[in-house]
């Protein structure tokens, strides 16, 4: 086993900065010419892309578009092939950047067998410069947040890997809808944690707030692109009110005391409320694939032909009764409630306790997705009223959930 | 090479321990890895067989015994059923050690109980050899171990050369119905034989390892005979996949078994969510 606490923040490269941050201002036409420069030099750039999903030739997408009045745009953080491809109108993609950095599925070894000899071969954890331009806040939140479990005792170079070679610019949050709910947990509509650097949208172009050191070799390496006369001017005024307006937007859909959730999380686990939450969730588990914090992954081998073949790791959920099942049958998390109860229990307890940060930044997939209707921010606020008022917790059901079952 | 990378081993040994339960000698291939590797009593693995995928045991051979790792298995799942068929000199995977262990250094003057259900015997049994390969730092020990069946009791040699020492208490038995016709041992469940056999709890730890109805129901009796929670140890066998902290499938309340665990004390148990 090995110490990690003394490389972690180096290999992520989100080192806390020395010093005030540096701003600058570039137009609409600077921020293309920019990426263009970039993607000139052959450097990957991720940033939310909207696709003609009646474009693909997906069967399901394909009959979709042929309903009337039906959306056909997807949008999803994708690498650019040109400058005049990025839209930093869009609204919040469908998955979050964590594809990014923990794919789906990915490799972490390959093996080769012939008889009793077996070789088994490195997957490389070194990767390209790359850069994600217009990042939500929630989403690179969630990557530092994510980070910690990501590196405490043992460090996961795949991950690290990844956060090393990716430079992530944020756009101060542009959309804000009701299941928006970041400022109750900790971050921000124009946060920059886990983030290199922070755009806010102005009159004529960008703002430019660059906060770690990888943001400032961004800012030095293009500062062909970029002006300097922002902090006194009216764009830097600008800028800082259009960010609190969003903030105070966002606070208005919910606001919690999140140690008091935490704590009574933790110290009601039995308590009917929760399970009066949990029993409308019909454990489909998309909740955990669309949020930017749920990491839980599953390892398995793919063989690729006779004796040759591929382990990987794929995103799993807790939600799924297989996740604990034990080879004997005996299941430890054997009905739905139990499992809800997990994913809430993890995300505002277990998780702060054990590493000081809310599993969640609050940007309201899990809510959006459920085709059962379970919304994250009536919960937290029913588990909030419940944790103020400890003596009548177990009387109040959350908002129009059914009647808890008690047999 | 990622944490995620596994360590070649070739197979030594194998033997059939019940009709459904084998143990696999492995030794690593790679010669500095041979002599490198060391572990704890208690702690555990990622064994795989390449193409079938990865599974999650103790390691059953006791770390007084260099050069060499065994586990114990059931084949009832897709892994374990690959393992079955595994053969001498064949290769198998292994990542570890991981998880914490069994305070044995802590032990040193005191009495020493293990009691074991079934294949719970296998991560007790590192334990086990563990203290008796250092039988003088140590004072009474005391073995109760149950299984369904005579057919089912594991490590039956091992078994046979406990009883016969004169520094240890061995007290075998098996559930009523699973005796044979030349059975010497006890006949009924573990938790009332531990109850009967009744070790001294003054100056003693006991190890406790099995099935989770055989822990529940045997936590309360080695309070009733005087052990004290922190007194009491045993290993949670959590579904786990990565073992090191990260995949979240072990994750109960405040801990990751595979990293805060396998081995806690009964006091410890009693702090968390009803989930293992």
């Amino acid at each position: 086993m090995t110490d990690g606490t003394d490389t972690t923040s180096a290999a992520r490269g989100t080192a806390a900065s020395s010093g005030p941050p540096e701003r600058y201002f570039l137009s609409e036409a600077d921020l293309r010419s920019l990426v263009g420069d970039l993607l000139g030099a052959g450097t990957e750039v991720i940033a939310p892309l909207a696709t003609d999903v009646c474009q693909s030739p997906s069967a399901v997408a394909a009959s979709a578009c042929t309903l009337p009045g039906a959306a056909a745009v997807d949008i999803d953080y994708r690498p650019l092939a040109g400058a005049d491809e990025l839209d930093l109108s869009r609204g919040l993609p469908q998955l979050s950047l964590k594809e990014h950095f923990l794919p789906e599925h990915e490799a972490l070894c390959r093996w080769k067998q012939k008889g009793t000899t077996v070789e088994v071969e490195d997957v490389p954890v070194e990767f390209a410069p790359r850069v994600v331009l217009a990042a939500k806040p929630c989403d690179s939140a969630a990557l530092a947040v994510v980070d910690q479990v990501m590196n405490w005792d043992y460090q996961d170079e795949l991950w690290n890997g990844r956060r090393a070679a990716t430079t992530i610019i944020n756009l101060a949050c542009p959309v804000i809808d009701e299941s928006c709910f970041c400022t109750a947990v900790g971050t921000a509509p124009d946060d920059t944690k886990g983030a290199d650097g922070l755009l806010t949208p102005v009159d004529g172009g960008y703002v430019l707030e660059v906060t770690t050191d990888k943001g400032r070799a961004f800012a030095a390496a293009h500062a062909a692109r970029l002006s300097d006369d922002v902090p006194a001017d009216t764009r830097g005024r600008q800028a800082a009110d259009e960010r609190a307006a969003a903030r105070a937007r966002v606070a208005a859909n919910l606001e919690i005391d999140a140690a008091s959730v935490r704590d009574w999380i933790g110290t009601h686990f039995e308590d009917p409320l929760l399970a009066s939450i949990a029993i409308r969730c019909n454990g489909c588990g998309a909740c955990t694939s669309v949020c930017p914090t749920c990491h839980c992954f599953d390892i398995i081998d793919e063989e690729e032909g006779v004796g040759r073949g591929t382990r990987r790791r794929c995103w799993d959920t807790c939600q799924a009764p297989t996740f604990t099942l034990h080879a004997s049958g005996h299941n430890p998390r054997d009905d739905q409630n139990v499992r809800y109860r997990q994913r809430i229990n993890h995300k505002y307890s277990i998780y702060p306790l054990k590493f000081g940060e809310v599993l969640c930044t609050g940007c309201g997939r899990c809510t959006r997705v459920c085709h059962a209707g379970q919304d994250i921010v009536e919960i937290l606020q029913a588990i909030d009223i419940a944790a103020r008022r400890p003596g009548e917790a177990a009387a109040e059901p959350a908002p129009d959930a059914p009647e808890p079952v008690t047999s | 090479m990622n944490i995620y990378q596994p360590l070649l081993t070739t197979v030594t040994e194998l033997v059939d321990e019940t009709p459904d339960t084998r143990t696999l000698r492995l030794e690593f291939q790679d010669e500095a890895q041979r002599e490198s590797f060391s572990f704890r009593a208690g702690q555990f693995g990622e064994y795989s067989v390449f193409g079938a995928g990865e599974s999650t045991f103790c390691i059953a051979s006791p770390p007084t015994r260099e050069g060499y790792i065994e586990c114990s298995f059931k084949a009832v799942g897709k892994v374990t059923s690959a393992l079955r068929e595994v053969n001498r000199g064949d290769t198998v995977g292994f990542r570890g050690p991981y998880g914490n262990w069994f305070p044995v250094d802590d032990w040193k003057g005191k009495d020493v109980v293990f009691v074991a259900g079934g294949i719970g015997l296998a991560p007790v049994r590192c334990v086990i050899w563990n203290v008796l390969d250092r039988r003088d730092e140590f004072g009474d020990v005391t073995i109760v171990y149950g299984a369904r069946s005579v057919e089912d009791l594991v490590y039956k040699r091992e078994l046979e050369e406990w009883s016969s020492r004169s520094d240890v208490t061995m007290v075998s038995t098996v559930d009523p119905g699973g005796e044979t016709s030349d059975w010497s041992g006890e006949v009924g469940y573990v938790t009332p034989v531990v109850e009967k056999t009744a070790p001294k709890a003054g100056n003693a730890v006991a190890v406790l390892c099995g099935p989770p109805i055989v822990v529940k129901l045997t936590l309360p009796v080695l309070e009733k005979l005087g052990f004290a929670d922190d007194a009491i140890f045993t290993t949670l066998e959590n579904r786990m996949k990565c073992g090191l902290g990260k995949c979240g499938r072990c994750n109960i309340g405040p801990v990751y078994v595979c990293k805060d665990g396998p081995v806690f004390t009964a006091a410890q148990m009693k702090e968390l969510p009803p989930e293992f």
